[in-house]
This record gives C-alpha cells, sequence and structure tokens, in this order.
C-alpha cells in the first residue's frame, strides 16, 4: 500500500513538472496565450473537459470504457437546445441534460452488463446509433436561440470574469475528490477493476457497480454538455465529436490505467488541464489548428507507453504478470 | 463443433437470401446484374478486404480500430508521392506507409504490452491527424495507378472483385488450413498458455498487424481511385463497419473463435443491406442506425448463444475475460 503511494505520487509529480514546463514553455514562446481572455477561454474548456473526464475516470477504473461520450453529449445539446428554444432557464436546462445524460449512459451500461458485450463495442454501436438518430431528429441545426438558453456563456460570470462553468467544475472536483477517497462505493469501484472475479467473491455486485458508474458518468456527461451546447446560438449535430477521445486522453495522461483499478482522480485534473490548453496553445504558437489531432494523438500514445513501460519494469520481478494483464 | 459451425453459416446464408429476396421484391432495379456487380459489390469490396485480416486479429483477441485511418493516410501520402514523383513512387510510398502503421501498432501493442484498443485508439487520431495537418485539411487526387485500380474491368468484372475473391481464398486457407492459423487460435483461447506451448506470441501478433496495415495500403489504391479523391476525414467510421462485418460473421469478439467464411458471407449481407437501403431511397442517417444496430444485434446474438453454451457443457460461470477493457 504504501509503495503504491508512492508510485501515484510520483505519476502526478511527472505531470506537474511536464505541466509546468509545457506553461513556461508557452510564456515565453507564444505571445498573447496569457492574456485575460485566453485564459478564462481555456478555463471554460478545460471546465467541460474535466466534468467529463472524472466520469470517464470513473469508467476506466472498472475497466471498462465509454467511446460515445462524443455523440452521447452531441444529443445533449440538441436536447437542450430544442428546449431551450421554448425559452426553459439554466436550472432546467442542467437538469434535462443531466437526465438525458443518465439514461443514453444506462442504455450503454445495459449491453454492457447485462448483455456482457465488451465495453468499447457497444458503446462504438451505440455511438452510431446516437449520431444516426440526431441527424434523422434534427435537420442540420437548432437555432436563433433566446438569451435564456445562452446565459451560462455570455451572462453568467463570476466577479464579472470569471466563467460560471468553472466554478461549477471546482465544486464537481471537489465533490469527486472527496468521493473518490472516502465513499464506500469508490472502494467497490477499484475492486471491480482491479478483478471482477475477486470482487465478486468478495460479496461485490458487479454489474450493479458498473451499471451506477456509467450513470453517474452519464450525469457528468450531461453538465458538459451544458457548457458545450450553450456556448452559442446555433446548436449543430455535431456538437460532441471526437471529444470522447479529449476526456479519455486526459484520463490516460492522468496515469488511470486503462486495464481498470488504478488511478487518482487528482491526476486527470493535472492531465484535463493540459489537453484543454492544447488547441488554444498550437494556435498561438501558430501552428495550424489541422495539427491538433495529431499531437493529442501522439500526447496519448506517448503517456500510455511511458507509463507501460514505468509498469513493465516494476513487473519483471512477477513473471509472465505483465502479459497476462495487457493480453 | 464442426458441425455447430457449419450450421451456423448456413443461418447466415439464409438471412442473406432472406435480405436479398425481400429487397428485390420491392425494388426490381436492384436485380439488374449491372447494378448488382457495379453498386453492390463493388462498394463493399475495401471493407471486405480489410474484414480478412482484421478477422484474424480478432480471433486472437485483439482489435484494431486504426484501420480506417490508416487507410486514408497510405491513399494521402501515396497521393501526393505520386503527385511529386509519378506513379511508381506513389505506390512504394502507399505500400511502405501502410507497412509502417501496421508495425508501430504491432510493436507497441507486443512489445510494450498496452492493449489493443489503448493503442490503435491514439494511432487512430495519430494516423487521422497526421492525414489532417499534412494535406492542411485539403483533398488528394487520384493518379494513373489508383484509378486503374478503382476503375478498370476484367472479365466482366471490376479488378477490384477479382483481388478480394483471389484474398478471401488465400485468407480462407491461411486461417482454417494452416499451423499459423491454429497458433491464432491459441493465442486468442489463452494467450499465456499458447506462449508456454511454443507459439512465438509477440512475432504473430506484429505479423498480423503489419499484414493489417498492408491490406489497408492495397485497399486505399481502390478507394482512391473508386472516388478520385480522399479528405483526412474519409475514412471515419470505417473501423465499425469492417468490425461489424467480422463480429457478424460469426467471430467472437473476445477472440478464440470464428470463422473466416462467415466473414464472408457477413461481407454479402451488409453489401446487400447498404445498396438495398440506397434503392429504397432509405437516407444515409437511418443507415447509419441500421448499422450499428445490426452490430448490436449481431454481439447480443453471440453473447445470448456463448451464455447458453457454456451452460449446456456445465462450465462454471466464469468472469469475463478482462483482454477486452
Amino acid at each position: 500500500m504504501k509503495h503504491d503511494r508512492k508510485k501515484n505520487l510520483t505519476t502526478e509529480f511527472y505531470l506537474l513538472v511536464f505541466l509546468a514546463v509545457v506553461l513556461v514553455f508557452l510564456g515565453v514562446f507564444a505571445k498573447g496565450f496569457y492574456s485575460i481572455n485566453n485564459i478564462m477561454s481555456i478555463l471554460n474548456v478545460y471546465s467541460y473537459v474535466l466534468i467529463s473526464a472524472i466520469g470517464m475516470n470513473m469508467i476506466i477504473l472498472t475497466g471498462n470504457i465509454d467511446v460515445s461520450t462524443g455523440a452521447l453529449i452531441s444529443v445533449v445539446c440538441l436536447v437542450i437546445a430544442a428546449i431551450g428554444k421554448l425559452g426553459a432557464t439554466f436550472p432546467v436546462l442542467l437538469i434535462t441534460a443531466m437526465v438525458v445524460g443518465m439514461l443514453l449512459s444506462a442504455f450503454n451500461a445495459f449491453f454492457i452488463t447485462k448483455l456482457k458485450i465488451p465495453a468499447i463495442v457497444a458503446t462504438l454501436a451505440t455511438t452510431q446509433i446516437f449520431q444516426g438518430s440526431l441527424t434523422l431528429a434534427v435537420e442540420g441545426s437548432i437555432y436563433d436561440l433566446p438569451a435564456t438558453y445562452t446565459w451560462l456563456a455570455f451572462k453568467a460570470k463570476v466577479f464579472g470574469i470569471i466563467p460560471f462553468s468553472f466554478v461549477m467544475c471546482v465544486i464537481i472536483t471537489v465533490i469527486a475528490l472527496l468521493f473518490m477517497k472516502y465513499s464506500r462505493f469508490s472502494k467497490k469501484i477499484y475492486a471491480v477493476g482491479n478483478s471482477t472475479e475477486s470482487a465478486r467473491l468478495t460479496g461485490i455486485n458487479v454489474n450493479r457497480t458498473v451499471f451506477l458508474t456509467y450513470v453517474i458518468a452519464g450525469a457528468l456527461f450531461g453538465v458538459s454538455g451544458v457548457i458545450v451546447g450553450t456556448a452559442g446560438q446555433r446548436v449543430t449535430t455535431t456538437m460532441g465529436s471526437g471529444l470522447e477521445m479529449t476526456f479519455i486522453a486526459a484520463v490516460v495522461l492522468g496515469g488511470t490505467s486503462t486495464a481498470g483499478g488504478s488511478g487518482r482522480i487528482l491526476g486527470t485534473v493535472i492531465g484535463a488541464l493540459i489537453l484543454a490548453s492544447i488547441s488554444s496553445a498550437i494556435t498561438y504558437l501558430g501552428i495550424s489548428t489541422n495539427w491538433a489531432d495529431f499531437i493529442k494523438g501522439a500526447i496519448i500514445l506517448i503517456s500510455v507507453l511511458v507509463s507501460a513501460l514505468r509498469t513493465v519494469k516494476r513487473k519483471r520481478s512477477i513473471p509472465g504478470k505483465a502479459g497476462v494483464q495487457a493480453s | 463443433m464442426k458441425k455447430f459451425k457449419f450450421s451456423f453459416n448456413l443461418v447466415l446464408l439464409l438471412i442473406w437470401a432472406a435480405i436479398f429476396v425481400a429487397i428485390a421484391a420491392m425494388a426490381p432495379t436492384f436485380l439488374k446484374p449491372d447494378y448488382i456487380i457495379n453498386t453492390m459489390l463493388r462498394n463493399i469490396v475495401e471493407i471486405g478486404m480489410v474484414a480478412l485480416p482484421m478477422t484474424l486479429i480478432i480471433i486472437t483477441g485483439g482489435m484494431d480500430l486504426s484501420v480506417g485511418s490508416m487507410m486514408i493516410l497510405c491513399a494521402v501520402f501515396g497521393g501526393s508521392a505520386a503527385a511529386a514523383w509519378g506513379t511508381g513512387a506513389g505506390v512504394a510510398v502507399t505500400i511502405l506507409v501502410g507497412l509502417a502503421c501496421g508495425l508501430i501498432n504491432g510493436l507497441i501493442i507486443a512489445k510494450a504490452k498496452i492493449s489493443e484498443m489503448v493503442t490503435t485508439l491514439a494511432t487512430m487520431y495519430l494516423f487521422m491527424g497526421l492525414s489532417r495537418g499534412y494535406t492542411e485539411a485539403g483533398s488528394v487526387y487520384a493518379y494513373n495507378f489508383a484509378s486503374w485500380m478503382g476503375n478498370t474491368e476484367v472479365l466482366g468484372l471490376p479488378i477490384q472483385i477479382w483481388i478480394y475473391a483471389v484474398l478471401a481464398v488465400v485468407f480462407v486457407l491461411l486461417l482454417h488450413h494452416t499451423a499459423f492459423g491454429r497458433k491464432l487460435f491459441a493465442i486468442g483461447l489463452n494467450s499465456s498458455a499458447a506462449k508456454y506451448s511454443g507459439v512465438n506470441v509477440e512475432k504473430i501478433k506484429i505479423t498480423l498487424y503489419v499484414l493489417c496495415g498492408l491490406i489497408c495500403a492495397l485497399a486505399s489504391f481502390i478507394y482512391l481511385g473508386r472516388f478520385s479523391s480522399v479528405k483526412y476525414d474519409s475514412g471515419t467510421n470505417f473501423n465499425l463497419k469492417v468490425i461489424t462485418v467480422v463480429v457478424l460473421g460469426g467471430t467472437s469478439i473476445v477472440g478464440g473463435s470464428g470463422d473466416m467464411k462467415g466473414t464472408l458471407v457477413a461481407t454479402l449481407i451488409i453489401a446487400t443491406l447498404n445498396s438495398g437501403l440506397t434503392v429504397l431511397n432509405i437516407p444515409i442517417a437511418t443507415q447509419t442506425v441500421v448499422q450499428g444496430t445490426v452490430l448490436l444485434i449481431a454481439l447480443v446474438a453471440f453473447a445470448i448463444m456463448n451464455q447458453a453454451k457454456s451452460r449446456r457443457r456445465g462450465a462454471p460461470k466464469s468472469a469475463e475475460p478482462k483482454s477486452v477493457s
């Protein structure tokens, strides 16, 4: 246990160092990166990335994954746009979004827990269903949305400057940190992630744990969806496309093992900040945004490689173990 | 076991026949040989082709999500090289890019022991991002060799169908009639056991991913020729279509069991379904939903069938293999 804690500490320590180096580098080479406006816009991106990444982190901790999150957020955006058009205010939008997120995520969880379909394939399939039904339901986009709808993006500023989305993000993060540290349920999540079989033998209802994790994550995806969806007066059917990759990247970068069972929220908090600033950093460094996907992919791959090499080194003393886990 | 497999392929064939007859009854134009050859079969060739090595990969318990990005990257680099240095360079670069991409996937998966899903999910974005960055989100155009691959007729059939047919035979033989094929099943059932019984798991895995890259390169010629231009995002969802075909064909997504002939019949089913929906004037969005639904139904059917099978055998209810997470 003590050894474990030390390992986690170093993962986050390396990340912090990396983040600091990047931030200093940007300060020197990217003119205008530290302007107030840019920082506030990064904070807004950071908010929705981190909120979803926390949900994704919980899912990945159970040893599962969700690649339908982008499409799920697109659905959330369109649903709230539809009721926002009728003049619904922010609390209504937020609650609706969370409910829709939970329902869709429960739909995913149903296939994964009840029908035993591997999470990645199940969510790949539901991505198609979510995205396809969206295009069927809505012709292109919903536009001319009223000011009540875009309240979060334009009016809701704390001290007239800090976006309210960031306040929501801080609240959720604090709750998540406490929840993952002290709650019973979080222990079940780790247990399931470490070994489904031994979790079952110790009396944990594995299916229920995974199902609830997906539902909780779905609510968080819904909150993210509100931030993404209310950013403008026009909502298209592809608002969330590709976001899932950013969330997964934030989680993996934060040191959570994709095999499940190990990783902490704190790492995700740092990982999300790195990913949230990439797009903006690229722009201010004068590189075409067309390279953003490539850089994101490279960062994920390198971070996974680095963490895997460390694990392989540690596991050398237990022959065969590493191979079994990764196969 | 043998009998079960046989009847399963028969069921697939019956499903295909049913779909075919139903669509033909609703839209008589569907039955014209010209439509069947030039639309139904010609449109599925790239997917069918990549489904062949994908079947092998999934049988070993792996997965390659990067196939679409890999194919587009081959087309992008090959097309650009052909525009700059001529056809020969284009062909060489396409093949080299395919091999290199496959090698990257294979090395990371086999040597660094990172799960297939995560590796290929990351390289999927890496390759797509590379295409996007390199072309500045613009298009790459077909050159004479690619056009030839995409639009030539040999003995009354488009050349790509001949290529596919040859590859299909080779892959059926490879999987079901060679020691290499048996080793793939062994790895899929229990990779540690395979390793300790003398199978070089790492080498086989690398070979498979390189093979997959090579087939993607081959498919990229046809794809580029058929559409005469590609953009970085042309390959989106290609991976899903390929996986749908493989899973529909009866290959278990957790590895260890599968049938190449099933993949071939499943390719026919998806081809019929796709072109049939087009003939019936059903919008693309519905087709996406249908595709996703077909995949889910196939997965659910196999999950239920497997549960029934293990219950019959009286095997203890075991936990789901973790390899898929």
